[in-house]
């Protein structure tokens, strides 16, 4: 495999690929060449996908990817379903990683400053340059970098010791606070694994394992199991403690509005009351004692019942996990409320139960903050001669307070190894454009027992001369004549893993192994013996943490669920995906509660200017009513300045609010610390949101059902779904009928009636492809969206045609509220929808079309023939579901180079005036049916054929397959009793889209409907 | 004289609408390859019929012994230049060694040859090779009598190019679906 | 005398022979005042404007518009449903009423008929001008094609495409037909280019018996074959909308009603047309206050018609108790749109009440003013119809904001400005008063005179 890389070169092979040809109607004179191969490599059939496997450096969770490329270049991402923490799925900023990969902002050579501009010089000369300018600072040098693999972490270690100087680990949005609590509480230097799985009873004090806390996918898809109704009809229970609903707190069964920093308080109540009743506190007894009910309620302002009532649970409805809060939570007394969360799952018994410390989150034990901090400090004070920085961007992601710029520019010779323009390479000396990952090579072990090794799935974007980084230390070592024992970082990755094997057959085959699956699990390092308590750190402060200025708004500034902490603010993707809360999309916006807005007379759109003691920003206002009236939000990953055509100019940094202080004792960044006050500008914006309304108006949209009225037993127990009121039901719709029905009474119903028009082959032995969506399942987090997006050509069309109505993405995620009350007076409910072509059976905008555009195949979908198109545009006036995009204009004209390189060859790329939807990706199961074809005529299998949708779901929410198969998953899953179709009953619309009710713990008003 | 003017008037209108008919009926929608642009425009006078044609003199060669993966792939191939130094690192070439000439040195400085595109759908219609390779079509069926091409020409009488009626006709003799969604998504 | 009256014969201090007739009508061909060149220069900027929004359009894309989803529908189907209205009057008048023998349609119809014509030309363009491959529009038309594919006939928009055309054919034909004997007339007036152009277009009429008889046959016929075609056409039209499942569209009601408004909006229109004319050309002798007095009460009729629609319209709505129906209804009346809707309102069912009153159905300044106000309730109907329908629909998460561009509001003003160009061309070229029927209802007495003047 690795020879077959080596020897592809890609860009040979360009012409014979059809991505990137529009569709054009008149006919151009253009000549188009054809590139052969000079030397075919044999692991390459043109026209045929190549996979392989990697691992996504997007953030410290390393999951585990699948790359398909097509002529050497990488068309899409996916997850590595033999991966234990991705386990197949992929998050948004996973699938843009591509988009990283072709940013056409990428450096193209290296860089050597020349007064206020950039000079592009030759590899040659930048390390000469380099090795010099190290020599020269005579170990006084420096190295910045983020979280990296054993190898790469190794091989810098061992440059800087050669070169004299030290390494400095930075990540904006280490949990450090939990780390740190782990060592408090338990002895552990590590980051313990959470079974959220195995919990039926988890309660989070704004940790965000949803989105941006620890690893998301892995979370999503545990998640999803916990909160799934089991065989014995029952469903884990999620509550959420905090000031404000992230995606997260969306997702949970109860909101326990809590104060921002008072989840010690609540967590210490919790754990005495659990104390008292069920066994001891070990040697935190008399601290509890302190913190006693009425002290939490008065502090988190919820009512001691509310508080007595969750521990209570807490403790019965076990096993129970109670997670600490993240990055969103880190207020100044961040790592005692993680100490004193830790304390509560001790109390109620979850250690060893669902709290692990085998496979513990490995990495570093590096305090981040506090190390920059002095990293700072030495280079203000003149200390460092020359100052590398690797993978981060700490002038954006610290805050301006913090002195970063100034420090940073005081050193003599500053080195960047970005591999695009960034605000800190911006101030360089000497630009070193690094590889992407998709195109490097590296290793990376997140969680102690699953090894991972990262190979580079195409050659590197020839549009950019770019090095590894590691090769650049290996070779500037080598010029300062002090080898490492490898010329290559390949060389040196191997020897470190050749280490581990006895012979090298055993290596070769371990390695070849290890590209193949993308993954080596051997039994996790950690120990699995539950540790002991240790006794109460007392320096700790339990109390309510401080916060400057005088304003009488909290700001909560939190990580983006799209962009982290800004690293992948520059994908258009991103920028575009509708943020899973807010719906809103390029700009920032600031959250407030409804109530508070009203007081000061504040619309959705009025732009006001935040105003802390540490800075100010103008952002315009959202109402939310998941937030506290005394608290505002504000997301990171907006306001870059230097990053890129995709990211400047973009919402605000929520930076410039924060202190630049660390929270004592763990040294995280704190991004709860401080008020604010609102002052309107007087100016108005009309958003880039893609919300219509929150409130499904009584509609048959999105339904729930209460768990209580469940035929008990859940998922299968209805198999053929006689006998439940609810099936009797979608039997009058529409001729709807379960696969337990007899197969002709079946085959006569599909294609529906109304779906019978056009020119067909034979019917009877045409799959029905079907979808099944489970709302129980889904969480909103939207990868979904972004996952179609890459596969499908979707193009994104940019902040001001949003506003206009003009989002293209074929899938979206409706949000409904149902209840959502920062009062705590009515239970949690706020329903996801991902709504997309629905492929009715009765579809009503195939009639109107006046030229069959699209139609309904035999197979039972809703085709959209592009090249047929008009673009009357009634189709999409006449659908009741308003999932038929437009385009408006030839956006896909737009797209820059090498960005166009992503293209998928099997799907059109469409043009300006005409329709476009979810197809349920034909292109894939055409594919399937020529492989099939090819393997002796053979039928599709069950499951062969996976919608990118589906694939990308970390909560398996979405089976797509053929319904005509009584066998298959799909038929199954519709069997439920829970099945409905959006709008079916009212207007018989029949849709191939079998949607799942979302199951609650409370009656849901008027039971079917929402 | 009057009638004359109408008389003008309908056979102009009727010549109009002949003429949208015919221009509708084959006009090729993308890509630029009408005939005229190159004749002999490849980097190398490639002679097809010496290589695939059955006269005497003639290699008879396979179609699928350069274009590969026509049967396992949507992509029919082009052969790299390894392949056709393959045989050309011992045969010279015997009526124009020059062209060969130009073989070699491809060969030599590893450069890909920029042959010039000359049969091509919309890229709108999604055409897989291995689907009518394997379900016994012959190439010639829609490529023409390359084997007796020296130069090829994409207006050989049999190729459809963007003609879909052309392509339909064939669906329905052979009994292949014609659900627009098999070739258009 | 009296019974002459009663056929409603025209009596006018000016006339007294029928040469007279011919006088005052064809000098307004001859004489090109300073009024309409002004009148026609803007008219083509008009046109230009029209043009150049269109091209960008086309160039740029149909992203110019304010287009977007939800609403893929909006000023380009409002205007083009208000042309189409428009010109039923025109066919109103001069077949139907012909049938009926209308004594009072003479003086007018000739004007109503070229309006019918230029309007349905105007409207033509429009599903042109929304289609986003506009370059690809022909194949709405079912023509032999190598790819055996067939409009799909099941579309109310290959309905329109046919209903449209034959519309403008039919009406076309008739219009022409009419003026033949007329420009015979001018032609034997006119001199030079002018001469050459009426010999081709009079067919060589000579006012025989025989052509005579000829013409009267030929006259019925197409005055029969395009009565049916006032009701059918803007049916069709409106099922452009009432086949959809939009509530706020899908209803029953919609043929009827639209084909009343269509007449409303047409009559109007005449009015405003002919009020400058009779003034400019000083046709005062021929356009008497009866003639407005006719049209006016033809307004007020339809006007009621209308105003049932709009009511039933909303009741059945709150009575059907369908929630989404209602929803939509509520918020056409108090939503995003309240502003159009009471526009319509207003300018439909309030405004002409006063049409009620002799005085004011005598006065035709009132007309005037009237007429305006109808024409635009009648244009904000239709805009409410299809943007308010449109942008709160079945799925609430969907819902959206349409604002029109200046492109389309170029475009939409450009319409009218096409049609005022062709309209301006017509009263230059054509006898813009059918001058032959005049004569018809002219007095006895006129008759034996008229002997030597002919």
């Amino acid at each position: 495999m690795t020879d077959g890389i080596k020897r592809r070169d890609f860009l040979k092979v360009l012409g014979v690929s059809g991505a990137g040809a529009t569709l054009t109607a008149c006919s151009t004179e253009k000549v188009e060449r054809l590139l052969p191969y000079v030397t075919m490599p044999e692991d390459i059939t043109p026209g045929v996908a190549t996979w392989y496997t990697t691992v996504c450096d997007g953030c410290s969770a390393q999951c585990g990817m699948w790359v398909r490329t097509r002529e050497g270049r990488a068309v899409k991402v996916e997850g590595n379903p033999d991966h234990p923490i991705s386990g197949g799925a992929l998050c948004s900023r996973g699938h843009a990683s591509l988009q990283g990969l072709y940013d056409p902002d990428r450096i193209a050579s290296p860089m050597v400053r020349e007064g206020a501009d950039f000079r592009s010089i030759t590899w040659e000369e930048a390390e000469a340059l380099l090795a010099q300018k190290l020599d020269e600072a005579g170990g006084r040098s420096l190295f910045i970098g983020g979280p990296l693999g054993p190898s790469m972490a190794g091989l810098v270690d061992d440059f800087m010791e050669s070169v004299g100087g030290s390494r400095v680990e930075y990540e904006p949005l280490a949990d450090a606070p939990l780390r740190e609590a782990a060592r408090i509480v338990f002895g552990v230097d590590s980051v313990p694994r959470f079974d959220i799985g195995e919990a039926r009873f988890v309660l989070s004090f704004g940790a965000d394992f949803l989105e941006t806390w620890l690893s998301p996918v892995e979370y999503g898809k545990s998640f999803a199991k916990m909160s799934a109704v089991d065989d014995h009809g029952s469903k884990g229970r999620f509550v959420f403690a905090g000031p404000r609903l992230s995606l997260t707190g969306l997702n949970a069964d109860e909101w326990v509005p809590i104060r921002a920093g008072s989840e010690a308080v609540v967590a210490l109540a919790m754990a005495g009351i659990i104390a008292e009743d069920f066994g001891d506190a070990g040697p935190y007894a008399a601290m509890l004692a302190e913190y006693d009910v009425r002290r939490a309620a008065e502090v988190s302002g919820v009512s001691e019942d509310a508080i007595r009532e969750m521990a209570h649970r807490f403790a019965s409805e076990g096993p129970s996990l109670a997670l600490g809060p993240g990055a969103a939570g880190h207020h100044r007394n961040a790592t005692a409320a993680n100490v004193a969360v830790m304390i509560l799952n001790a109390v109620a018994g979850n250690v060893g139960r669902t709290i692990h410390f085998d496979a513990a989150r490995g990495g570093s034990a590096s305090r981040p903050y506090g190390d920059i901090e002095s990293a700072i400090r030495a280079m203000a004070s003149g200390g460092v001669g020359v100052a590398m920085v690797h993978g981060v961007n700490p002038a954006y992601s610290l805050p301006a307070a913090s002195g970063f710029a100034d420090a940073f520019a005081s050193v003599g010779f500053k080195v960047s190894f970005a591999s695009s323009m960034d605000e800190t390479s911006a101030m360089a000396d000497l630009v070193l454009p690094d590889r992407h990952f998709l195109e490097s090579w590296g290793d990376t072990s997140p969680v102690s027992g699953v090894m991972a090794i990262r190979q580079p799935v195409m050659q590197p974007v020839p549009h950019f001369n770019s090095k590894q980084t590691g090769d650049v230390l290996l070779s500037v070592a080598g010029r300062m004549g002090r080898g490492m024992g490898a010329a290559t970082f390949y060389d040196y990755l191997r020897n470190g893993h050749r280490r581990m094997h006895g012979s090298d057959a055993e290596f070769e085959t371990a390695w070849r192994h290890a590209l193949k699956k993308g993954v080596v699990v051997h039994d996790g390092g950690g120990q699995g013996a539950v540790p002991a308590l240790r006794a109460p750190d007392t320096a700790l402060a339990f109390g309510a943490p401080t916060l400057d200025g005088d304003g009488d708004l909290t700001l909560l500034v939190y990580p983006s669920s799209r962009f982290g902490a800004g690293e992948f603010s520059n994908s258009p993707w991103l920028q575009e995906l509708p943020d899973p809360v807010s719906k809103i999309t390029w700009h920032s916006w600031l959250e407030m509660n409804p109530h508070t807005a009203e007081a000061m007379a504040l619309r959705d759109g009025d732009i006001v200017t935040v105003t802390s003691p540490h800075g100010s920003v103008d952002v315009p206002v959202w109402t939310y009513p998941g937030i506290r009236e005394e608290a505002v939000g504000l997301a990171l990953g907006g306001g870059h300045t230097g990053f890129g055509r995709y990211a400047d100019g973009n919402g605000v940094n929520a930076l410039a609010l924060l202190p630049a202080e660390t929270e004592q004792p763990s040294g995280a960044l704190v991004t709860v610390a401080t008020r604010v006050t609102i002052t309107p500008t007087g100016e108005h914006r009309r958003m880039a949101t893609v919300a219509g309304s929150d409130d499904q108006h009584d509609r048959p949209i999105a339904p729930a059902v209460a768990l209580a009225a469940l035929g008990h037993g859940g998922e299968h127990a209805t198999e053929g779904g006689h006998g439940s009121g609810q099936h009797m039901e979608l039997q009058g719709v529409g001729g709807f009928v379960p696969m337990a029905a007899p197969e002709e009474e079946v085959s006569d119903r599909f294609p529906m009636e109304g779906s019978r028009h056009g020119e067909y082959g034979d019917r009877e032995n045409t799959a029905r492809w079907v979808m099944a969506i489970d709302l129980d399942k889904c969480t909103g987090c939207s990868a979904c969206v972004t996952a179609c997006q890459a596969e499908n050509n979707v193009p994104w069309v940019g902040e001001q045609q949003v506003v206009m109505g003009r989002e293209m993405q074929w899938m979206r995620i409706e949000r409904y509220y149902e209840s959502v009350d920062a009062t705590h007076a009515a239970p949690l409910d706020v329903r996801f929808l991902p709504m997309l072509c629905q492929h009715c059976g009765n579809a009503p905008c195939e009639p109107v079309c006046p030229v069959y555009a699209t139609y309904h195949t035999p197979e039972g979908v809703n085709a959209q023939v592009y090249n047929r198109c008009v673009g009357t545009r009634y189709c999409a006036n006449n659908c009741p579901y308003k999932v038929r995009v437009f385009n408006w204009y030839s956006y896909t004209d737009a797209v820059p180079e090498p960005m166009n390189w992503q293209w998928n060859p099997d799907v059109t790329v469409r043009e300006n005036g005409v329709m476009e939807k979810c197809s349920f990706c034909m292109q894939r199961v055409r594919e399937a049916e020529n492989r099939a074809a090819l393997e002796g005529g053979r039928d599709l299998r069950d499951g062969e054929i996976v919608t990118a949708c589906q694939q990308s779901c970390p909560a398996e929410a979405i089976v797509f397959g053929n319904l005509r198969d009584p066998e298959s998953r799909v038929a199954h899953v519709v069997a439920n009793e829970r099945t409905y179709r959006v709008l079916d009953d009212l207007i018989n619309t029949q849709p191939s889209v079998n949607y799942l009710k979302k199951v609650t713990f409370h009656e849901v008003a008027s039971g079917e409907h929402a | 004289m009057k009638k004359h003017w109408l008389m003008g008037g309908f056979v102009g209108v009727i010549a109009l609408a002949a003429a949208a008919f015919v221009q509708e009926q084959d006009a090729p929608v993308a890509g630029g390859d009408s005939p005229a642009a190159y004749p002999s425009g490849q980097p190398i006078a490639f002679p097809h019929n010496q290589h695939a044609g059955s006269e005497p003199g003639q290699n008879n060669m396979d179609c699928m012994f350069c274009h590969f993966s026509a049967e396992r792939s949507v992509d029919a191939g082009i052969p790299p230049v390894s392949t056709c130094m393959g045989c050309h690192a011992v045969i010279p070439g015997t009526q124009n060694p020059q062209e060969i000439d130009k073989l070699r040195n491809y060969a030599t400085t590893q450069e890909p040859i920029p042959w010039v595109r000359v049969y091509k759908v919309s890229d709108h219609v999604h055409f897989p090779h291995m689907r009518h390779v394997n379900a016994g079509l012959q190439c010639q069926q829609c490529h023409g009598q390359v084997q007796e091409m020296t130069v090829l020409n994409s207006r050989a009488p049999e190729w459809g190019g963007d003609n879909m009626g052309w392509c339909v006709d064939c669906h329905r003799q052979s009994e292949a679906s014609t659900d627009c969604s098999v070739c258009h998504y | 005398m009296a019974t002459s009256r009663e056929r409603g014969a025209l009596t006018h201090p000016d006339v007294h022979k029928l040469s007279d007739v011919n006088r005052d009508i064809l000098k307004i061909l001859s004489r090109p005042g300073k009024g309409w060149w002004m009148l026609f220069g803007l008219a083509a900027a008009g046109v230009g404007l029209f043009l150049v929004s269109w091209g960008n359009q086309i160039v740029n894309g149909i992203g110019e518009s304010g287009l977007n989803s939800p609403v893929g529908w909006g000023v380009y189907i409002t205007t083009f449903v208000f042309w189409v209205g428009i010109a039923h009057s025109g066919t109103l008048i001069s077949a139907i009423l012909f049938l009926f023998r209308a004594p009072w349609r003479q003086s007018v119809y000739r004007a109503a008929e070229a309006m019918t014509v230029f309007a349905v030309m105007t409207a033509g363009l429009f599903p042109l001008i929304h289609v986003g491959r506009v370059w690809h529009a022909y194949w709405l038309f079912p023509y032999p094609n190598s790819r055996f594919l067939w409009p799909n006939f099941r579309s109310p928009l290959i309905w329109d495409v046919f209903a449209v055309t034959t519309y403008f054919t039919v009406s076309a034909v008739f219009f022409y037909l009419g003026t033949v004997p007329d420009v015979a007339a001018a032609r034997d007036q006119a001199t030079g280019l002018r001469k050459k152009l009426y010999q081709v277009i009079s067919l060589g009429w000579q006012g025989t018996d025989r052509q005579w008889h000829h013409f009267g046959k030929a006259y019925i016929f197409l005055a029969a074959l395009a009565t049916p075609l006032v009701l059918s056409v803007h049916s069709v039209v409106s099922w452009d909308f009432a086949m959809s499942i939009v509530p706020g569209w899908h209803a029953t009601i919609f043929a009827p009603y639209f084909v009343a408004g269509a007449i409303f909006s047409g009559v109007a229109m005449v009015i405003t047309l002919a009020v400058p004319i009779r003034k400019v050309w000083g046709l005062e002798a021929y356009l008497t206050t009866k003639h407005f007095d006719a049209l006016a009460k033809l307004c007020l009729l339809t006007s009621l018609i209308v105003l049932y629609a709009y009511l039933s319209e909303f009741f059945m709505a709150w009575y059907s108790g369908e929630e989404i129906e209602r929803t939509a209804f509520w918020n056409r009346l108090f939503g995003d749109y309240w502003w159009a809707t009471w526009t319509m309102l207003t300018c439909n069912g309030l405004v002409p009440v006063m049409l009620w009153f002799k005085r004011v159905r005598h006065s035709i300044p009132a007309l005037f003013v009237i007429s305006f106000f109808i024409n635009i309730g009648m244009w904000f109907e239709r805009y409410v119809i299809v943007v308010t329908s449109l942008h709160h629909e079945y799925e609430p998460f969907a819902w959206g904001i349409y604002r029109p561009s200046l492109t389309e509001m170029g475009i939409m003003v450009g319409s009218f400005a096409w049609f005022g160009f062709w309209f301006l061309l017509f009263t230059r070229l054509l006898p813009p008063v059918a001058i032959a029927e005049l004569k018809e209802v002219l007095p006895p007495p006129l008759r034996k005179q008229s002997k030597e003047a002919h």
